[in-house]
């Protein structure tokens, strides 16, 4: 299940950062593609604006397919104070924004993606290992914006799927 | 990737593409397509001549074929099954409309409705057409069409027809894909932009230069012979009722996430009603406002003929192949 999460985050930055480069976030003095997973981060109660932070919540198992089908769902929150130079009066626009690129990461291109092994790359540098199965998701269901004070919010929710192959943990 | 096989599971996707090509009437010849050899090609770029139709939705194939037992004695008892009838039908939603999508959902003949001349009388599927534009075979192709001077009188954005005058020719009619028959010449009151009226070889404007008008995408039926003209169109017509039925080969491919692949190949596929739409509600929101918009699916539905399987003679009407994906277990 580890190896479909972290599958579906590699994807979806690798199509996120392909399609807007600029979006980039610095975090813990680096500069990474705008968007995380909280559970890998430090604990806080920041919410990064102008990125996206992936949340893991729901999950059920349907054994009866040959292979463990599991459906995970991941909350993509994303949220914009708009740009100081601007006032802020361009929020609107840049959540838009955001959802255009969402959209375009897990729609427009194929729904799918090689189910990879990363588990042997951190420190090591070692490519990851190609697993047997592809991971799939659901089309997006993007929840209404949320205004907090200045700031504008959306959570977006993606059903992932990945078959549990043999000895995976 | 592992050496290991993986049990295979049934294949998901959530829509599937149709593939439409030509057959020849004239011959009776369908498109064959061979999975063995061109089974994995991809999706947005079929082998000739197979045409996109694009996603479809509510894809139901129903099997009417009957077997039957066979007995003998009394009382009878079975020794043996035969099979007493072979007949198959299906029928889908097309999510895009277009010229070919309009064309093979629209039981009959479908028409283009020709510019019309000035002062023409009305006429359902349009009146008297104005006169065509003729073709300079010298510099022309499939995507492009040379008509010297007369460019001027075309817009970007235009859609034309290319085909044959109408000369009392009989019969199937239509470059490219047999579009109509016609049984003769007064029938179509001897028109001579009959054949411009029903053809399949239809064409959108791109961009006009030097005299060369570029098409979108490429003719059905290649690049223009001598004696087509262009017939400028403002969109399609089909009617309930006629007595023509179209044929086309067809191929379904139902593309799994895991890699796997299912393809449904009738080589021979004719109307089973005519034409119909299916009105459905737009995706629901939560503020609801969507509710009151519908969207109108070309409802299609074919009954399927046979072609003789060369392998071994038999007569089938359709060929389903599974692509099983990488390192599965058969």
């Amino acid at each position: 299940m580890q190896d479909a999460r972290d599958s579906f985050f590699v994807a979806l930055r690798t199509r996120l950062a392909s399609i807007n480069p600029e979006r980039t976030i610095v975090l813990r003095g680096q500069v990474r593609p705008g968007v995380l997973v909280e559970e890998n981060e430090l604990p806080t109660a920041f919410q990064p604006t102008d990125a996206f932070t992936l949340h893991w919540t729901a999950m059920t198992v349907d054994a009866s397919s040959p292979l463990p089908l599991v459906a995970m769902e991941c909350q993509i929150n994303y949220a914009t104070d708009g740009t100081s130079g601007n006032g802020g009066m361009d929020r609107g626009r840049l959540l838009g924004a955001m959802d255009g690129e969402l959209t375009a990461a897990l729609v427009t291109e194929t729904q799918s993606a090689i189910k990879k092994n990363f588990s042997g790359v951190a420190g090591t540098g070692a490519p990851a290992v190609t697993m047997s199965t592809n991971i799939f998701w659901s089309t997006p269901r993007f929840a209404p914006v949320k205004t907090s004070g200045e700031r504008l919010e959306r959570t977006a929710v993606v059903e992932v799927f990945a078959y549990q192959e043999a000895g995976e943990l | 990737m592992s050496s290991q096989l993986v049990p295979a599971t049934a294949p998901v996707s959530n829509r599937l593409r149709a593939y439409f090509a030509p057959v020849n009437r004239t011959t009776g010849t369908p498109t064959l397509f061979d999975p063995a050899q061109q089974g994995a090609f991809s999706l947005d770029t079929p082998p000739a001549p197979w045409i996109d139709l694009g996603w479809t939705s509510n894809f139901t194939r129903k099997s009417a074929s009957k077997i039957a037992p066979l007995g003998t004695g009394a009382p009878a008892i079975v020794q043996t099954q035969v099979r007493s009838e072979v007949e198959a039908t299906l029928s889908l939603d097309f999510e895009s409309w277009g010229k070919l999508q309009l064309a093979v959902a629209a039981g009959s003949e479908q028409l283009n409705l020709l510019v019309t001349a000035t002062g023409t009388n009305p006429n359902g599927s349009g009146g008297t057409a104005a006169t065509a534009v003729p073709i300079t075979l010298s510099g022309s192709s499939a995507t492009a069409l040379n008509v010297g001077s007369a460019s001027s009188t075309f817009n970007l954005g235009d859609i034309v027809a290319v085909d044959l005058d109408y000369t009392s020719q009989t019969g199937y009619v239509g470059s490219g894909v047999a579009a109509a028959y016609v049984t003769s010449s007064p029938a179509v009151a001897a028109d001579i932009n009959y054949i411009r009226r029903v053809t399949l070889n239809v064409g959108r404007v791109t961009a006009i230069a030097s005299g060369v008008l570029t098409l979108g995408s490429p003719l059905i039926a290649g690049a223009p012979i001598a004696g087509m003209q262009i017939s400028r169109v403002t969109g399609f017509c089909d009617r309930e009722g006629g007595s023509f039925f179209q044929e086309w080969s067809a191929l379904f491919v139902f593309d799994g996430q895991q890699g796997d692949r299912i393809l449904y190949h009738y080589p021979r596929l004719q109307p089973l009603q005519g034409a119909s739409e299916i009105a459905a509600p737009l995706i629901a929101t939560a503020t609801g406002l969507a509710a009151p918009l519908e969207r109108m699916r070309l409802a299609a539905a074919f009954r399927a003929l046979p072609v003789t399987d060369a392998n071994d003679s038999a007569q089938v009407l359709c060929f389903r192949s599974y692509l099983p994906g990488p390192m599965r277990s058969l």
